[in-house]
């Protein structure tokens, strides 16, 4: 069996779209095929990989409560390629957005179900995921836990000669377990569609989110807003006022 | 005053009559780059896009209409790609900020409240379509801060001048 993932968003690097696929691809068995749709160049080489395809997993970013401009059109020549060469792959779909509710994803889902009905495909359903940008966030700060775990043991190997530093493990377990607490909903979603695309069968529709309170949640978006605007400068251009079109 | 603005994707043949039914249009002619997801139109450049194409300032025109009519062919329940390319790239009618509004996070407004959000689309559609088509007008409408929406399907876009 063949699954072709696709990387939908536009992002050259640090997608959190690329995550979640990375996490598909994890619970997902037989030959995996990764790919990246950015521009109409890749159109040919994706379309290529799908023809022996048996599943076709997308990973979608949600833009303005719905699928990417360049996503659009990609979907439409897979709609006449796959109408021309007898193709019917099962698609599945891992969206992911902004804000906090996964169920904001569910206008996008709703296209991705009528763009199988009208190129004769099988829907397997998806997974809409809240919180993705701060999801995505999680899996630097894992790799920083690490990093903090291997200074911690090389000080104490220098201090104490001792190559296990009980406290540094502690710490590291401690920050892991949250992380990891953080991402629950998603890896059980993604986990069960992972066994249906290898059952080849439809999954249906299901939306989870990070798991934090809402309030915390809004509250670190601004917090991250307001930083990544304060050293990129928008902050001293007008960051909230009514900016008038000048011809 | 108000400001009615018009965005859709047919020919230019149709600018000049369409131009008289608003006060501004915006054709949708895909002659410009997608959205890039840098988010610089919140966090370094605020309201204005980095890419200098007829869309730079899209979200600027955009943000100032009181009614918003959005003309597009159907595409699995969706907007066309051209017309899409256009809404991606507009997001700057937003801020960066958070706020609850429909009990759901949504962004704060840059340019305030808005009144009317209209969706006419043509071409062939089905029911199913339909139903997603309202659907995402009236999530449109709470996400870009419009009073409501309105969705209105036509078999041929000839049927325009009669509604416009």
């Amino acid at each position: 069996m063949k699954t072709v993932f696709i990387n939908c968003s536009p992002k050259k690097r640090f997608c959190a779209s690329a995550y979640f696929l990375f996490l598909q691809r994890l619970f997902t068995g037989g030959k995996k095929v990764s790919e990246k749709l950015r521009t109409p160049a890749d159109h040919a080489r994706i379309l290529d990989q799908i023809r022996d395809a048996q599943a076709v997993v997308f990973g979608v970013p949600l833009y303005v409560d719905g699928i990417p401009s360049h996503v659009l059109r990609f979907l439409m020549e897979m709609e006449a390629f796959c109408r021309q060469n007898g193709l019917h792959p099962r698609i599945y779909c891992v969206a992911n957005n902004g804000f906090i509710e996964g169920k904001q994803n569910e206008p996008l889902m709703q296209s991705f179900e009528h763009f199988c009905t009208r190129a004769g495909l099988a829907w397997g359903g998806g997974v809409g995921i809240g919180g993705g940008v701060m999801l995505n966030v999680t899996r630097i700060l894992f790799f920083v836990d690490v990093a903090l775990l291997l200074v911690n043991t090389v000080l104490s190997v220098a201090n104490t000669g001792n190559f296990f530093s009980k406290d540094a493990w502690i710490s590291f377990g401690e920050n892991a377990a949250l992380l990891l607490y953080f991402n629950l909903g998603v890896l059980f979603f993604l986990a069960r569609m992972g066994s249906a695309i290898r059952a080849g069968r439809a999954f249906g529709k299901k939306y989870t989110r990070i798991l934090i309170p809402s309030f915390v949640f809004i509250l670190f978006a601004d917090i991250f807003f307001f930083i990544i605007s304060l050293f990129e400068g928008g902050l001293f251009r007008g960051w909230l006022a009514k900016k008038k079109y000048q011809e | 005053m108000t400001m009615k603005v018009i965005l859709h994707d047919l020919d230019s043949a149709q600018d000049e009559w369409i131009a008289s039914k608003c006060d501004r249009t915006i054709r949708a002619d895909g002659k410009y780059a997608p959205c890039q997801g840098c988010f610089g139109c919140w966090t370094k450049h605020p309201a204005q896009c980095f890419m200098k194409d007829s869309l730079r300032q899209v979200c600027r025109v955009i943000g100032q209409a009181d009614e918003l009519v959005i003309i597009t062919k159907n595409l699995y329940g969706e907007y066309s790609a051209p017309v899409k390319n256009v809404l991606d790239r507009s997001i700057g009618t937003s801020t960066p900020l958070s706020v609850y509004r429909g009990r759901q996070m949504h962004h704060t407004l840059r340019y305030g409240k808005h009144r009317l959000w209209k969706v006419i689309v043509y071409g062939e559609i089905t029911e199913a379509e339909k139903e997603t088509f309202r659907y995402r007008a009236e999530r449109n409408a709470l996400n870009d801060g419009f009073e409501r929406s309105e969705t209105v399907f036509l078999r041929d876009p000839a049927e325009l001048e009669a509604i416009l």
